[in-house]
């Protein structure tokens, strides 16, 4: 049984809420410890694996098949996923803008009515994540880059229409109560009185979103979306580990000149403020 | 001729917050050039805001241009605010934007959704445009952004955005606060003279009384929520001053 000791005099925290700081942090503890007995987490096993994993990367992931991924083959997975991406992306920032614009409470063109689509939206997607929509998609459409590119996109509405919600959102409120008493309508409230404003925040949103469109385009490919992440689930099944270990590098390689393009590009945008 | 008639208005931002505005009564003429002045926290802001519903009042009754403001649906009241132009404290310019684009966003009531999306204003309205700048003095400015220009230089835009509306009304919230005392004459001698040269009536709040004294003729003092005075400007006298800024000597 928990015993529930009264705390020191001393203490910064006066009675009760002394009681929920430990109480909760209590809660964690048994729930975690909890977890680890229920799910019979080998502890030693684990830790003995870290050094297993060595072994076995050097044993069957080395050296890796360099020539494979140099091959026109692979080469042109790369291209298909560097397109998925994009047209991922694209699609998705241009559902999630109108998405964004419904969803900002402060200038939603109808607070009852198109401020709830809006939120719905935006948050449908984001709450199926993007291997389960390829899932979802590649059962409709079958395997291949159009289920691949409507996943990325259903996960793209969901990823910048937040983050364009929130900027939207933060906005000075100026100019659209100068534009309402024009006599402007909400739509042209936000051509002239919103977009403006976040016109280089959505810059940067919109790159943002396709360098995470492109990670995820990986994963996508995985579950049947084609490109890079295709050729990585055929060679896994297929035990061609050397085969692996280079598509993983060629994916991390990947990812990481896609990040470095989107920070310099994100950071050129800004600067042209 | 009454342009604006407000009766018993009555403001609350929340069901549960402060009455900012406890039963107002006032008139504005054709000819009025009027000021409200009072303490901050008066409800200066709010009244104007109220006039053209950027604030809904909770009770009273404003006839604006022989039209009930409280009974007019979304569409109606866009139609109704055309006709009134609203120059501001802090401008509220599009800092983005070209100063001509400023200028011609004054015409969005009248223009359609297509034409605003691709900014293709009438020629008409281009012609306006320029000549309202010039009217102000910003002809050599046309093509800058809004944010390059000064204080004074973007109140005057603001000046002529509300012009580009045919205004029938206009509100000025403060329109001088945010400038220094030279500017600020200049620009309330530029609103008053437009103002009458287009015949328009002016609702002005301003916190300056030695300008609201020179450059209007009639006078609203306002106290936290009430009017206390209101009168010609000659009629105005210290002693009314001083009960009109009572609350914020304390």
């Amino acid at each position: 049984m928990v015993d529930q000791h009264t705390p020191p005099k001393w203490s910064r925290y006066k009675y009760p809420e002394s009681l929920y700081k430990h109480g909760t942090l209590l809660i964690v503890l048994l729930f975690l410890g909890y977890s680890l007995h229920f799910l019979n987490v080998d502890i030693p096993l684990l830790l003995g694996a870290l050094g297993g994993l060595v072994g076995v990367v050097g044993d069957r992931y080395y050296p890796p098949d360099v020539a494979y991924v140099l091959d026109r083959g692979y080469l042109a997975a790369i291209l298909d996923t560097l397109q998925m991406s994009f047209l991922g992306g694209f699609a998705g920032v241009c559902l999630a803008i109108p998405l964004a614009w419904f969803s900002a409470w402060n200038v939603s063109p109808n607070r009852r009515v198109f401020f709830p689509i809006g939120r719905l939206g935006v948050i449908s997607c984001r709450a199926i994540h993007e291997t389960i929509w390829t899932i979802l998609f590649v059962s409709v459409l079958g395997f291949g880059m159009l289920a691949g590119v409507s996943a990325l996109t259903m996960f793209c509405v969901g990823f910048a229409g937040k983050l364009f919600a929130d900027e939207i959102e933060a906005i000075e409120m100026g100019p659209v109560e100068a534009m309402r008493s024009a006599g402007a309508n909400p739509f042209q409230v936000f051509l002239y009185a919103v977009v403006p404003q976040v016109r280089v925040a959505f810059t940067g949103i919109a790159i943002y979103t396709w360098d995470v469109a492109f990670r995820a385009a990986t994963v996508v490919g995985f579950f049947g979306g084609g490109g890079m992440g295709w050729y990585l689930k055929r060679n896994v099944q297929q035990l061609e580990n050397l085969r692996v270990a280079a598509i993983i590098l060629s994916i991390i390689a990947m990812v990481l000149v896609a990040e470095f393009l989107s920070g310099w590009l994100r950071a050129t945008v800004n600067r042209a403020k | 001729m009454t342009v604006l008639s407000v009766t018993g208005l009555k403001v609350r931002y929340s069901a549960k917050g402060p009455e900012i505005l406890k039963g107002i009564d006032f008139e504005v003429k054709s000819d009025d050039f009027l000021a409200i002045i009072g303490p901050s926290g008066a409800g200066k802001s709010t009244l104007i805001r109220a006039v053209n519903r950027l604030v809904e009042p909770t009770a009273g009754e404003i006839i604006l241009l022989d039209h009930n403001v409280c009974d007019l649906n979304a569409k109606q009241l866009r139609e109704l605010r055309r006709n009134v132009g609203m120059i501001f404290q802090e401008f509220n310019l599009i800092n983005r934007m070209s100063v001509m684009d400023n200028v011609l966003s004054g015409r969005l009531g009248y223009t359609g959704n297509m034409r605003s999306l691709f900014r293709m204003f009438p020629k008409e309205d281009v012609d306006q445009a320029l000549y309202y700048l010039d009217r102000v003095g910003l002809s050599d400015h046309i093509n800058k952004r809004a944010d390059e220009l000064s204080g004074g230089q973007r109140q005057r835009v603001g000046i002529a955005r509300a012009l580009m509306q045919r205004p029938k009304l206009l509100l000025l919230d403060e329109p001088t606060s945010a400038l220094d005392p030279k500017i600020s004459r200049e620009v309330m001698g530029l609103i008053r003279d437009i103002a009458r040269e287009l015949k328009v009536p002016a609702l002005c709040n301003i916190h300056d009384v030695q300008l609201a004294k020179e450059f209007c003729n009639r006078i609203i003092g306002m106290q936290d929520g009430y009017k206390k005075f209101d009168g010609a400007t000659e009629t105005l006298k210290d002693s009314d001053l001083e009960e009109i800024y009572a609350m914020e000597v304390l």
